[in-house]
């Protein structure tokens, strides 16, 4: 397991932009062009192009192509031959499922998990819309808050749900995952890849049971773990009540007298979590928030495609 | 050091509440949002009572800031230490003259000195004798030095600003022979006083023996400002037969600081009948004439009196409105009025105080109820009326008033023995001075009554009148004024109560050019006034005067009761000749408790004491003690109140300050140890 720490000091600060940076852009549309065509350029970009109900765009009749293509209805307005041309079939879904929930809106710094977590869907989001993926989103927390079906014209409203993600008139609800991760498999009939962003408050058991309908339904699924370095650190000094954001329950706390094993505790649990969904074929990453967001999003890519490689 | 108001450190109780603050935080008072409780609830509690006290600076700041706070509010001041004779060896007698005129009771000067007059007593060793002598015009001393202290504090307890007016000459001889008395060789005396200029008279011939240290206490304000009334002039007129007074008050602004619309009220019988507003610079004075007002028909009670100042006993002046007071004059001329009295009939009808009510009459015509008690009888050259001699005779013993003028018709053998006898010698012929014209007064007894008023230079001139003709009158007592050959001009003699005075000439200008003179007007008012032995009484008395109670013959009988302006009543005994006026107001006398007042007296403080100016304490210990011959003189510090000690010190905003910073530096402190513990977590 690597540590935030650890993350923080192997992120280039010239590079990669700081969450402190992102929380100052205000357009999530922006920040997430921003974010992902830093790291993507240079890469290879080949759209495969084919057919589907999804439109693309007209192209010129050149000799050879499939007169059948020919849409006639510019034809009888243009006097010209054009071809249509449709999304590829091939092409996947990307739905994302993020957690809203109470707990996702806690900090130790600049930026919330939920602020983060947003970036995150925007920018994988923007990264499939450019691959010619149709994107979709459900935000949750104890219950399925809104749902955006995966299109690949979906992308504005996709942001425009984000950006209002935080904006939930109290605060959000309870977190839980059973539930609408199981109306989100209901809804997304198509095989895609399916992404969760969430704190995991839950028992790697209970997050797994979760997810297990949408891997049965054939989904691809990754799972980005989503926490604040407080939480991975717990590094609180004043002994006083702690109060859980979700439930309202709150105990009396001597950071120094429990700091040891609560880090302990939460490394298991994360150690716990990666080991069990990756057993079952579920990607797994952790993110920090207070990582660069490019960074975070750029690693964990990478180390997919050499997983899928393996695989 | 003391406290002004040491029931504020009660507030010190209030340490107790960081102590029990701290003691009683606990974790769960401050709440730390945290995304979830779910690894914290699988660690075991634990007790975290221990960890309370963990800021000793915050908490030694807060019980700090507590503790000066309730230092503050019991305003705390550093009480001088004496300086009096507390250096001298061995055992000493001591006097403490404490001034209590009415001028220490402007504002905070008698809590001044009684502070330093307890300080005085305080001071002495335990084997000095002490004496406490109070003083204004005369000393009172509350007993003889002593080792009883308690009994000094006792009657500086009850001492009171009075109402008289400084004088320091009798208390220095009065603490002076107390001292003399005492065998113990340190003697001292301690002046708590004003320093008021107006007690002290360079004349007043007062040294203090040589072993006799002088210490004194200055309580003097030096700005200090005073308004008084000096005085109200009351001038009489008649408007349509009825007597009005017009009251003109004299006020008075003692001090720097000019008096903008004081407001002056001409009260009568307690009821307010006029008013006006008056404004006066610094060290001004000003008039305020009132508007007439109409006498009642008995004795009223008037004052006028100005918004009251940090002195008010002098802002008030009371007075007596008595109706009437007129002198019946009863001129008597040889035969049917013929105009030989014109002239005294038009100088006394311009007297008005008293108002002269002449008439004219025929001497034979004369009848017994003529003549009335305090009238005055003027034989205008005419002889004795034969049938009414005797009933004259009686009329003069029994207090009346006989003028006799001898002129041309005035012949000695007119009058009978027993009415020659009432003269103060007999008188004889005519003696013509025309031909050397004219006689002079050559002596005039000027401290006589009749001419005292032309004493003073300037005042009137008797000498330019020229006397052709006079009767001899052989008087060898009585005699007021003389011609310059000798001859007696006035005589004066004395008959039971009454006068009989004699004017050897004319009053008209048969005789003389007298009534032609500047003089003559005054000279017969005088004349009038002291043959008809006509008293004024006064207005208003000053405390300190008696009040003549000699002529109240039921008093004189049976006693009567007197009530004091302090609602005080008390009994005099029968025969008393006076009462002594000791307070300001109105003082009645009564023959008995619920019958009629006898007399009503009107009573102000003096006047003097009303300037606040005080004198340099150098120069009357100076004066009174043998300076440069081995006596000594000391100043002490003006000893203040326990009020003007802390105001002075103002401690209490030192200390506020000094809360106040550390309560600041307590708040960065603890919001840094906030900022910190907080900075690492940050709510939704």
């Amino acid at each position: 397991m690597v540590s935030s720490a650890e993350l923080r000091r192997d992120a280039p600060a010239s590079r990669f932009l700081a969450p402190e940076v992102l929380a100052r852009i205000g357009n999530i549309e922006l920040l997430a062009r921003t974010v992902v065509e830093g790291f993507m350029s240079g890469l290879h970009k080949s759209p495969y192009l084919g057919r589907s109900v999804d439109f693309a765009e007209h192209r010129a009749y050149m000799p050879g192509d499939d007169i059948r293509r020919i849409d006639w209805r510019l034809f009888g307005r243009t006097d010209r031959f054009y071809l249509k041309e449709f999304e590829a079939d091939s092409n996947t879904d990307l739905v994302q499922l993020l957690d809203v929930s109470r707990s996702m809106r806690f900090t130790s710094h600049a930026l919330t998990k939920l602020d983060y977590a947003r970036y995150l869907v925007a920018c994988l989001a923007y990264l499939a819309r450019k691959q010619r993926d149709r994107v979709g989103l459900v935000t949750f927390d104890e219950d399925v808050l809104d749902f955006v079906p995966p299109s690949a014209k979906h992308l504005p409203i996709l942001l425009h749900t984000l950006d209002r993600a935080d904006r939930a008139p109290e605060g959000g609800g309870k977190g839980a995952l059973s539930r609408p991760l199981h109306k989100a498999g209901e809804a997304c009939h198509r095989r895609g890849l399916m992404v969760l962003v969430s704190d995991l408050y839950e028992e790697p058991r209970a997050v797994l049971d979760a997810l297990a309908l949408l891997r049965h339904r054939g989904s691809d699924l990754m799972v980005f773990h989503v926490l604040d370095p407080a939480e991975l650190e717990f590094p609180f000094d004043q002994p006083a009540a702690y109060e859980d954001l979700e439930s309202g329950e709150r105990i009396p706390v001597v950071p120094d007298a429990v700091r040891e094993r609560y880090r302990a505790l939460v490394a298991d649990h994360i150690a716990t979590l990666s080991r069990v969904l990756g057993e079952n074929r579920i990607d797994y990453g952790l993110f920090d928030t207070s990582r660069p967001l490019d960074h975070a999003l750029a690693s964990f890519l990478t180390r997919r495609e050499r997983m899928l490689r393996v695989r | 050091m003391g406290f002004l108001t040491p029931a504020f450190l009660a507030g010190l109780a209030a340490l107790a509440i960081p102590v029990l603050v701290h003691l009683t935080h606990r974790p769960r008072s401050e709440t730390v949002p945290f995304p979830s409780l779910m690894f914290l609830q699988k660690i075991p509690y634990r007790s975290v009572r221990r960890q309370s006290l963990r800021h000793w600076l915050l908490f030694a700041m807060r019980c700090l800031a507590f503790a000066i706070l309730a230092l503050a509010f019991a305003r705390p001041f550093f009480g001088r230490t004496g300086q009096a004779a507390t250096t001298l060896a061995g055992a000493k007698v001591r006097v403490v003259l404490l001034d209590r005129s009415f001028s220490m009771g402007y504002s905070g000067r008698w809590a001044r000195a009684l502070e330093a007059a307890r300080r005085a007593v305080g001071e002495a060793g335990p084997q000095d004798r002490v004496a406490l002598v109070l003083f204004d015009r005369t000393p009172e001393s509350a007993g003889e030095p002593s080792l009883d202290r308690a009994g000094v504090r006792a009657a500086l307890d009850a001492a009171r600003p009075g109402f008289g007016v400084t004088r320091y000459a009798p208390a220095f001889r009065l603490a002076q022979e107390m001292l003399d008395a005492s065998n113990l060789p340190a003697r001292e005396i301690v002046l708590v006083t004003d320093f008021q200029k107006a007690g002290w008279e360079g004349a007043d011939d007062v040294q203090l023996a040589p072993s006799t240290r002088l210490t004194w206490v200055d309580v003097s304000d030096r700005a200090a400002s005073n308004l008084a009334i000096t005085g109200v002039e009351m001038e009489r007129d008649y408007e349509s037969g009825r007597e009005r007074v017009i009251a003109t008050a004299r006020l008075v602004n003692k001090g720097p600081r000019p008096v903008e619309g004081a407001e002056v009220a001409f009260d009568v019988d307690g009821r307010t009948v006029r008013q006006q507003r008056a404004s006066l610079g610094p060290n001004r004075s000003a008039t305020v004439t009132f508007e007439p007002f109409p006498l009642p028909p008995a004795v009223a009670r008037g004052t006028v009196r100005v918004t009251p100042d940090a002195l008010p006993q002098d802002d008030t002046f009371h007075f007596v409105l008595a109706p009437g007071g007129d002198l019946p004059v009863l001129v008597l001329e040889n035969g049917p009025p013929r105009g030989r009295s014109l002239y005294v009939q038009r100088a006394l009808a311009i007297g008005h105080r008293p108002r002269f009510r002449v008439e004219l009459k025929d001497a034979a015509q004369l009848q017994p109820d003529d003549l009335r008690p305090g009238m005055l009888v003027v034989l205008n050259d005419a002889p004795p009326p034969k049938a009414s001699a005797k009933r004259l005779r009686e009329f003069v013993e029994a207090g009346g008033g006989l003028l006799v003028v001898l002129a041309d018709q005035s012949a000695p053998a007119a009058w009978p023995p027993e009415m020659a006898a009432l003269l103060p010698g007999p008188f004889g012929a005519a003696v013509d001075r025309s031909a050397d014209w004219g006689a002079t007064l050559a002596y005039v007894d000027y401290g006589h009554p009749v001419f005292d008023l032309f004493r003073g230079p300037h005042s009137g001139d008797f000498s330019s009148a020229r006397f052709f003709r006079y009767r001899k009158l052989e008087a060898k007592d009585g005699v007021l004024s003389r011609f310059d050959d000798g001859a007696v001009a006035l005589a004066a003699k004395a008959i039971g109560k009454g006068r009989v005075l004699v004017w050897t000439s004319s009053i008209d200008t048969a005789w003389n050019d007298l009534a032609l003179q500047p003089v003559f007007l005054p000279f017969l008012h005088q004349l009038a006034r002291y043959s008809a032995s006509h008293t004024e009484s006064p207005a208003a008395h000053t405390v300190g005067e008696a009040l003549d109670l000699s002529r109240e013959a039921a008093l004189q009988k049976d006693g009567a009761t007197t009530l004091a302006p302090s609602g005080e009543r008390s009994r005099l005994p029968a025969g008393s000749k006076g009462l002594e006026l000791t307070e300001p107001g109105f003082y009645e006398v009564r023959a008995s408790a619920g019958g009629p007042a006898l007399q009503v007296a009107a009573v102000n403080v003096d006047r003097a004491e009303s300037d606040l100016a005080a004198m340099d304490p150098e120069e009357l210990a100076g004066a009174v003690t043998h300076l440069g011959r081995g006596a000594s003189a000391t100043r002490t510090e003006p000893a203040l109140t326990t009020e003007e000690q802390e105001s002075r010190q103002a401690l209490w905003q030192y200390l506020l300050m000094a809360a106040f910073l550390l309560l600041a530096t307590e708040t960065v402190l603890s919001n840094r140890l906030s900022t910190r513990a907080r900075s690492l977590v940050r709510t939704p």
